[in-house]
């Protein structure tokens, strides 16, 4: 059933996963509807970017489901980014020996052909020019918000029907932090899909539809933004005032 | 006294050709699969008898032996994937760089005892081999030695473009830089592995019939470039191709010098000195970087 009156793009039903013996999400369940921006915020250590690998398919699903536009996802991660799972995964995980054009074109690796490859790299282009500026350095030679910039750009260019980010802000200096958030500003208003995940509700008050807050790999409230930042308690309770 | 060191560079030269080629098999496997196969030497003596059978018993011309040799290690690469590859990569991954070592010690082992029954225990000719030597003024180039070069440089030079040209080497690459970030991406990495262990037993049977065409055809054919790959490999660092590739030139220059110079039997112990004090003085290799696990 869909949180909203848009067709879901991402569905999770009573989600479970973890790692061996360990259950980390403990029935999650929740839509993201198309050109939604929907952050999930929590502590850290109680499941955020678990539930975000578990939806690409990286931790293995013990239970419920996850559908993309309907559809089942499958268990493989590259079944799953077929389905239109772009993942930006925290700590960048780029391909440290390649240079920055050779990673944005790996995020085209299914695209259908060279036109459309160009056409992704144009657009990431326009949006991220710094990366332009830097196409052929090697991805280890760059600071923590270019390499930053490099997985959204990567995770653009797979042109997915929904952009999983997992805490952008994570390491960064404030004023990167600012850029970060700029570029996903954009991107939400030109109508993507994205499911953000960040620590600091405060942080995407102005950018998101709807908060999940996750606790102890549970959903333990949700509703706007504005409504969580004005409930001292939960803020107290969850996220340490 | 210049014609002395002319052949001794060609000598070294030939060699670490064939070196380059045995790592690169083996640095390729190691670099994107965490996998040391040490079933590369069997793979590589049966590329040699593979071309020998095309040429000597089906009486096929010279072009079919190669194709033989990169036929039958392909197939060895790609069965070694489904039969036992595979199935250890469905088991816990910690232990999968173990379990893989000690199950390609066995097909290594196998492999070697089934070319041992079939073909015996006889050294026989390679008759992929050139004979003949070529007079540069003082300098005599067997012709051998020359196609030796010539086909692993134009090796070198295909396997560059395929991993750094194509779709396929670009997503051999990236899983070999960040297994997950390559799913993420769309990228099928058991399909990857697969096309790993065909590209190096390809390579593995080129091999086979270079050294076989230096030497003779026998079943431990390949025991000996196998152990100095691992060589050049460590030295370089593992998974490193370009560092690879000029470990075995250079190892082996040093090694023909110091035959040249010291005698024959100094030449092996003198790339085990050199392994040893990579090992101490720089143990993730000379080109390598150090890698942080964690545990």
């Amino acid at each position: 059933m869909s949180d909203t009156a848009k067709p879901a793009v991402l569905s999770l039903h009573n989600v479970v996963s973890g790692y061996n013996e360990l259950t980390v999400l403990k029935g999650v369940s929740f839509d993201v509807a198309a050109g939604e921006l929907v952050t999930v915020v929590g502590p850290n250590g109680h499941g955020k970017s678990t539930l975000l690998k578990t939806i690409s398919g990286l931790v293995p699903l013990k239970g419920g489901s996850i559908s993309i536009d309907g559809q089942p996802t499958l268990t493989k991660p590259h079944a799953v980014a077929a389905l239109g799972v772009a993942h930006v995964p925290q700590g960048d995980m780029l391909f440290p020996e390649m240079s920055v054009l050779e990673n944005l074109l790996m995020g085209a690796y299914l695209a259908p052909g060279k036109a459309e490859i160009d056409r992704r790299l144009e657009e990431v282009y326009a949006l991220l020019p710094k990366l332009a500026d830097r196409r052929n350095q090697v991805a280890s030679s760059l600071s923590g918000g270019e390499r930053r910039m490099v997985g959204i750009g990567r995770g653009l260019m797979m042109a997915g029907r929904i952009l999983l980010i997992d805490e952008p802000s994570l390491g960064l200096a404030p004023l990167i932090i600012e850029q970060i958030y700029g570029v996903i500003s954009e991107l939400s208003r030109s109508g993507r899909t994205i499911l953000l995940v960040e620590e600091n509700p405060a942080r995407v008050a102005d950018l998101a539809d709807r908060l999940h807050l996750l606790d102890d790999g549970e959903i333990v409230w949700s509703g706007p933004p504005a409504d969580l930042l004005a409930r001292d308690e939960l803020l107290a309770t969850y996220l340490g005032g | 006294m210049l014609d002395i060191l002319m052949s001794v560079l060609v000598a070294g030269l030939t060699t670490g050709a064939l070196y380059a080629l045995a790592t690169v098999g083996l640095s390729l496997v190691w670099g994107s699969m965490g996998m040391l196969n040490m079933a590369h030497a069997a793979m590589l003596t049966l590329g040699g008898y593979a071309a020998f059978t095309a040429t000597t018993t089906l009486g096929l011309p010279v072009f079919a032996g190669f194709a033989a040799a990169i036929l039958f290690g392909a197939m060895a690469g790609g069965l070694l994937y489904v039969l036992i590859v595979r199935n250890l990569l469905k088991n816990d991954k910690a232990t999968f760089e173990s379990n893989v070592m000690i199950a390609t010690v066995g097909i290594g082992i196998a492999l070697e005892n089934t070319i041992l029954l079939t073909y015996g225990g006889q050294p026989l000719k390679q008759p992929l081999s050139v004979d003949g030597i070529l007079k540069l003024g003082p300098l005599n180039l067997p012709y051998q030695n020359i196609v030796i070069i010539l086909v692993v440089v134009v090796m070198m030079a295909v396997i560059a473009l395929l991993l750094g040209k194509t779709r396929m080497g670009r997503a051999i690459r990236a899983t070999a830089q960040n297994r997950d970030a390559a799913q993420l991406m769309g990228v099928a990495v058991n399909r990857v592995y697969f096309q790993v262990l065909v590209l190096s037993g390809s390579l593995a049977g080129i091999c086979g019939v270079m050294v076989s065409s230096m030497t003779q055809l026998s079943p431990p054919l390949g025991n000996d470039p196998m152990l100095k790959a691992f060589i050049m490999c460590v030295v370089a660092g593992l998974g490193n191709l370009p560092g690879a590739v000029a470990a075995a030139f250079g190892l082996a220059l040093l090694e023909a010098f110091i035959q040249y110079v010291a005698g024959a039997r100094w030449g092996f112990p003198s790339l085990l000195f050199v392994v040893i004090a990579v090992l101490i003085w720089r143990p993730s290799g000379l080109f390598g970087r150090t890698q942080i696990r964690r545990m």
